[in-house]
């Protein structure tokens, strides 16, 4: 029954998919039909926006039609959101395991962000299929690798600011409702619910400091390259700022691992 | 074999630094010998025990395990909202026990009797049960050092004398370091003992003259 040694890097795989495990068990099934709510609050985001798009007769935004532009919008920032808020609570509700010392704080949150995008991947998977049976999205995307590049940029760009704010809540809790706020304005100035490309130059490069709303904007041509994005678009930068970010929280992870496993 | 030297601990609270809960601590444990740790609350046992287990860090000095160390079974490592099962299949997983996970399972299930609440969530047990489940859980893995925090007084008379003899088959290649407040259950289970006292830690060889020590220090 002796096992032997294991190293660093096994322990390490054998963490994350325990952990991978039991977040999926929680995040799906914690609460009645938890899975459900997963799913409906995107829809809901999508339905109610088309409708008020709708109300005020506008078929078509930058080129495309607006359901299609609202919903993949839409869904690019849930994957940043949704990997950044998962993320950045890994460290808090992951405390009772820390007392197996196989399970470091970096563990939970990378594990919590790979999990999230995931589970995005599916969420969004069947919101898009669904309204291509309705006849608002096109089949076949005219970049599916800019979608795809896109859109991992904003995951890593998510598990960055998660990382960062995963210590920092844990050493300034006050901080946690400063990052929950910061959320809804992020939401308004991402360009989700209205289009940068109206804006005059000289202030929407203030708006295009803010990483996400450039992979929205390149999700949105990898759906049609028909689409008018903001000309100042930039992937580079997505992932430039995706980088720095995620060495930032490395850093802080490494600079205050034992501060977080203390009591 | 488990060297502590020369361990200083303190903690950070929202008023500052701490006091010095350990203070200068250093022993070595040998291999296959029991140690009960003893002393009045708040004077560092649980906070040596997490040290020992490698699950919090000293402010200084060092501890080295030159063997494999269970957890600390005590208070946490269970998440209460998920079912007994899904604990325990967290902890085979992180072991590495992905093979045999099944062969696990059933003995912790067996060992741990509590029935059909193996698949109900934690938070509805017992202290009983939960420590049931821990001291099982931590039973199914082959460590040499096994750590445990009050968990083995928490059982009723009966588990007691199941996990004292489950240790006396296992001792030939296992140990326990051990708090508790239970004189009975440290002589069961331990030789030596271990008294913290104001930061330091008095070594004695016959756990009797610890629990000596101890009620002396208290009369006085």
């Amino acid at each position: 029954m002796s096992t032997a040694l294991r190293s660093p890097i096994a322990i390490t795989f054998f963490v994350w998919r325990a952990i991978f495990l039991r977040e999926a068990l929680d995040r799906l099934f914690r609460e009645r039909a938890a899975w459900f709510w997963l799913l409906i609050e995107p829809v809901l985001h999508i339905a109610f926006l088309a409708i008020l798009w709708t109300v005020i007769r506008l078929r078509t935004m930058g080129g495309i039609d607006v359901v299609v532009w609202l919903s993949v919008g839409l869904l690019s920032f849930f994957f940043f959101r949704r990997t950044a808020m998962q993320t950045m609570y890994g460290v808090d509700c992951s405390r009772p395991l820390f007392v197996y010392r196989q399970v470091k704080p970096i563990d939970p949150t990378v594990v919590r962000a790979a999990l999230e995008g995931f589970l995005m991947v599916l969420v969004s998977a069947i919101v898009l299929v669904g309204l291509a049976l309705l006849g608002h999205m096109v089949w076949r995307p005219d970049d599916p690798l800019m979608i795809f590049v896109a859109t991992f940029g904003l995951w890593l760009f998510g598990l960055g600011f998660g990382l960062i704010t995963s210590v920092l809540i844990m050493l300034v809790q006050e901080l946690e409702h400063i990052f929950k706020i910061v959320m809804l304005p992020l939401y308004l100035i991402s360009g989700v619910i209205w289009p940068l490309a109206s804006i005059p130059p000289k202030y929407r490069e203030l708006l295009l400091i803010n990483p996400v709303a450039h992979g929205l904007e390149a999700v949105r041509l990898g759906f049609s390259h028909a689409y008018h994005a903001v000309p100042e678009l930039s992937l580079p930068y997505l992932y430039g700022a995706a980088v720095v970010f995620i060495f930032v929280g490395l850093l802080l992870h490494r600079a205050y691992a034992l501060r977080l496993v203390m009591q | 074999m488990i060297c502590v030297g020369d361990v200083y601990k303190r903690y950070q609270t929202p008023h500052g630094v701490g006091r010095w809960v350990l203070c200068g601590v250093s022993f070595t444990i040998p291999p296959r010998l029991s140690v009960g740790l003893i002393g009045a609350n708040g004077e560092g046992k649980s906070t040596l025990l997490r040290i020992i287990g490698g699950v919090d860090e000293p402010n200084k000095g060092r501890v080295k395990r030159l063997c494999r160390v269970s957890w600390p079974m005590g208070s946490g490592g269970l998440e209460p909202t998920l079912t007994g099962r899904q604990n325990a299949k967290f902890v085979c997983r992180i072991h590495g026990h992905e093979n045999d996970l099944a062969d696990r399972l059933s003995f912790i299930q067996d060992f741990a009797e509590i029935g059909n609440a193996f698949d109900a969530p934690v938070n509805t047990y017992s202290s009983g049960m939960r420590s049931r489940l821990q001291f099982a859980m931590s039973l199914a893995f082959n460590f040499d050092v096994y750590i445990s925090d009050e968990v083995t007084s928490a059982g009723d008379a009966r588990f007691r004398r199941k996990t004292a003899n489950a240790f006396k088959t296992i001792a030939k290649q296992s140990s326990v370091i051990m708090v508790s407040h239970a004189e009975g259950t440290l002589k069961d289970f331990c030789e030596a003992g271990i008294w913290l006292h104001q930061g330091k830690a008095y070594w004695f060889d016959q756990i009797d003259d610890a629990l000596k020590a101890y009620k002396e220090s208290i009369a006085a």
